[in-house]
């Protein structure tokens, strides 16, 4: 039985708090009365998980079995969730192999000739060979790469069609292929709520028209939060898009969930409590902070990228999007949920080397953003972990640095949009449209492995919410031109920043420090 | 030890000394007394060439423990040599995997690189039971440069001009004991890594032993190692691998030989038409580690 997670608070005998710091660590020493919230330990995996697909898969929830969906003569296509999940990439075999290896067995079994695997990318980068062979396994991949085993292209006209728009007035498209197939089978990976469902369908294979839809800072600012769909803004619309799709094609939904056994055996006290810690990972965390703190940057993202998570899978299910949906939200919430009690003043947080948006990549100013603000800070339930107009301080080198390759419109936003305004509304109100049509992006997007010109907006959107809802945020270590052209203020250390918060939330604030990753969901009353 | 002084007696120091002195003496002696690499005089007689030595089968690399020293040398260099300088990306593996029977292996030459990559596709299985025809007129002049090879590669000479017979019953005697042979028909590297005309032995290996033959195309390793340059450098490389072609019913030799360079032509252009690449399905199942593989026959079935 894995242990739940937990709140303790800070006393003398609490041993310093881990707070990740990019591709390096920093330990500090809350103050007294502090609450740190520590996620679930890792939930037992299923034992034999090629066993559990094929239960799955021939015992559907509220469709029929797979093998049942397959004849001859018809077009099949099989698309699957991208690298930005789950994070760190999985250690091989990736659970969406297992799952597309085991689909395309018995598509093989039935004699669909007509198969194609397609990377449901969205507008995000498209995969290089090798990240693709890691997702789909080597098996699948040999077979397929590359005439039926690709990317999605958002941006080609020929590939994507308008399915219809929803009652709000919301543009669908959907890839053609997909579009034009006889079964469209979709293998996603969920490792937190807000992933998975009928998101991933209408977003992975649509374009910026069905995706501009819902991405919007007021849709945004509508989800409490992304991470609770029953209360999501962005889910709702991403439901009625999905809806649209399941009437115009015929869908088999697969959802996998994995435990948030994060970290691999040589940095397993990164996921351990601190008060858990023994002479040896002491030891440890010793040497790989000195390390970290004399390498550079380069070295020390090297080393960080290619640790793989040794995941376990705690779920499969297969058949009709929203039944499988809420079942794979249940594992996912057994994994995550931590009870907290009350909101609190100020939240601290660690953002660690890695987000959604750059894997195998830097993590850019803006980045740090969405992953601090807009990720890390959504984990909850009901309400924020921070009241309003209360403060979150986070943690990282924040350098002005960036892959020229995968975020070339991150570099202009920075430069240019954020010169100007930090203001989502004016942002979008002002620069969206020209970035996400401008003709140099599409085609590094589409010929090379760079994201959509569009999606450093919406990397800074996913922050809005928390933007509007408190008071300041303050960046420690962090560049501090760079902090400044974030709009945020900037301090050496915790202690400064704790002092520059009571200037916002008065004296004796309550704190609360979110020991994250691995990930988990505060569910606050 | 015997009994007696330290410097004298069978193994005192003197007696040591006088070894040594007399092996230095020898080895000047033959350094003075035989040029290498000087014209030769004139009032020598011509070298001989009426009858060359009989070149040996080489059968000690395919013998144990030669066989294990190889793989020790392919896995722990080769492979990651290879992985290291050229992240070869290789198409149609299962093809090779699937093999139940030796097979000739068919592949355009532009590099010296062109066969440990070739190997190192094969996967451990079907290479440790691959031989590799070697030029003998290149590789085994030197007698060393051809142990080398051999233990390195499981290379045997392979005569490019004259003994056809010779070569070819001896390919024959390979192929029916059991192995796989690596050929490239072009004869020698291409000097652009264009592909060259086939020569026709290959056909006549595959049609008098009913043998199948998998084309495989190499694209890159020109530019890792190209002809007249001994130093590689790292560039990436493609290997594709085809569905096995057996010879038609009625068809001649010098017409299948044609078929196979066609399809390894068709490799180079990246063409996957399912007769030359299979269909997903034929590959998907042939790829299927799980089901089990027909026990391998160490020699071909007997020509109809």
């Amino acid at each position: 039985m894995a242990r739940p997670g937990a709140v303790i608070e800070v006393d003398r005998n609490t041993p310093p708090t881990l707070f990740h710091y990019g591709e390096g660590f920093r330990l500090e020493r809350l103050p007294l009365g502090s609450r740190i919230v520590y996620p679930p330990d890792p939930i037992d995996p299923i034992g034999h998980p090629e066993r559990a697909i094929r239960r799955a898969l021939s015992n559907p929830l509220e469709d029929d079995p797979l093998k049942e969906l397959l004849r001859p003569g018809m077009k099949l296509t099989i698309a699957f969730d991208d690298l930005s999940l789950p994070l760190p990439p999985m250690a091989a075999p990736d659970v969406r192999g297992l799952v597309i290896e085991e689909v395309v067995d018995a598509a093989a079994r039935a004699g669909v000739e007509d198969v194609e695997l397609i990377a449901a990318i969205s507008l995000h980068r498209k995969m290089t060979a090798d990240e693709i062979r890691h997702i789909v396994g080597d098996r699948v991949f040999t077979t397929f790469w590359p005439d039926r085993l690709y990317n999605h292209d958002a941006e080609d006209p020929s590939q994507n069609v308008l399915i219809g728009r929803t009652n709000q007035g919301e543009e669908v498209w959907l890839n053609r292929r997909a579009s034009e197939s006889d079964l469209v089978v979709y293998v996603n990976l969920t490792l937190v709520p807000m992933d998975g469902g009928h998101k991933s369908l209408a977003t992975g294979l649509g374009c910026y028209r069905s995706v501009k839809a819902h991405h919007t800072v007021d849709t945004l600012l509508q989800s409490r939060s992304y991470m609770h769909p029953p209360d999501s803004a962005l889910h709702a619309s991403c439901v009625r898009q999905g809806e649209l799709i399941e009437d115009a094609v015929r869908v088999f939904h697969i959802e996998t969930s994995v435990n948030n056994h994060s970290f691999p055996a040589v940095a397993n006290f990164l996921q351990k409590r601190e008060t858990d810690w023994t002479t040896g990972d002491q030891a440890a965390f010793f040497a790989l902070k000195q390390v970290t703190d004399l390498a550079p940057p380069d070295v020390k993202r090297a080393a960080f990228h290619s640790m793989l998570a040794p995941y376990g899978m705690t779920g499969v299910n297969a058949g009709q999007v929203d039944k499988v949906h809420d079942k794979t939200l249940e594992n996912v919430r057994r994994q995550m949920m931590v009870p907290v009690e009350g909101q609190t003043d100020i939240v601290t947080l660690g953002v660690p080397y890695l987000g959604p948006y750059n894997v195998n990549s830097i993590m850019n100013p803006v980045l740090v953003v969405c992953t601090g603000l807009g990720y890390l800070f959504n984990l909850y339930k009901n309400k924020p972990v921070v009241r309003e107009g209360g403060v979150v301080i986070i943690e990282h080198p924040c350098r002005y640095e960036f892959n020229a390759v995968h975020h070339p419109s991150y570099v202009d936003f920075y430069d240019e949009v954020l010169a100007d305004t930090t203001d989502p509304h004016e942002i979008e109100s002002r620069y969206e449209k020209r970035f996400a049509e401008d003709a140099w992006y599409r085609q590094m997007y589409q010929q090379s492995h760079a994201y959509h010109g569009v999606h450093p907006f919406y990397a800074w959107y996913w922050a809005a919410f928390t933007l509007q809802h408190c008071g300041d945020v303050i960046v420690v270590g962090g560049d501090r031109a760079t902090v400044h052209r974030l709009g945020f203020k900037s301090a050496t250390t915790l202690e400064d920043a704790l002092e520059m918060a009571e200037q916002t939330v008065g004296r004796w604030p309550s704190i609360t420090h979110l020991r994250t990753p691995p990930l988990m969901l505060c569910e606050v009353d | 030890m015997p009994a007696g002084t330290w410097y004298s007696g069978e193994w005192g120091i003197s007696s040591l000394a006088s070894r040594l002195l007399g092996v230095v003496a020898d080895a000047r002696l033959m350094r003075r007394g035989f040029h290498s690499g000087t014209p030769r005089p004139a009032t020598w007689a011509e070298r001989s060439t009426a009858v060359p030595d009989r070149p040996s089968d080489l059968a000690w690399a395919r013998m144990e423990p030669v066989r294990s020293i190889r793989y020790g040398i392919q896995k722990g260099l080769s492979a990651p040599f290879a992985e290291v300088m050229t992240h070869p990306q290789i198409e149609g593996s299962e093809w090779v995997q699937q093999l139940d029977r030796p097979a000739i292996l068919v592949a355009n030459h532009s590099s010296h690189a062109d066969t440990p990559l070739l190997l190192h596709a094969l996967g451990d299985r079907v290479r440790e039971r691959t031989v590799v025809a070697a030029a003998a007129d290149y590789f085994y002049r030197r007698p060393w440069l051809g142990r080398v090879v051999s233990l390195w590669l499981n290379t045997f000479p392979f005569a490019r001009s004259g003994g056809a017979q010779e070569v070819m019953h001896r390919s024959s005697v390979l192929l029916k004991s059991g192995w796989n042979l690596l050929v490239f028909p072009e004869g020698t590297r291409s000097p652009d890594g264009r592909l060259q005309p086939f020569k026709p032995g290959v056909g006549h290996l595959a049609v008098e032993n009913r043998t199948p033959v998998i084309p495989m195309h190499v694209r890159g390793s020109q530019r890792v190692l190209p002809k007249g340059r001994n130093v590689p450098l790292p560039a990436p490389v493609r290997i594709r691998v085809g569905k096995p072609l057996s010879p038609g019913a009625g068809e001649t030799s010098r017409d299948f030989a044609d078929r196979v360079e066609q399809a390894v032509q068709a490799l180079a252009k990246g063409s996957t038409s399912p007769e030359l690449t299979g269909s997903w399905i034929e590959r998907w199942k042939a790829s299927d580690k799980r089901a089990p593989r027909p026990r391998a026959r160490l020699a071909p079935e007997a020509p109809e």
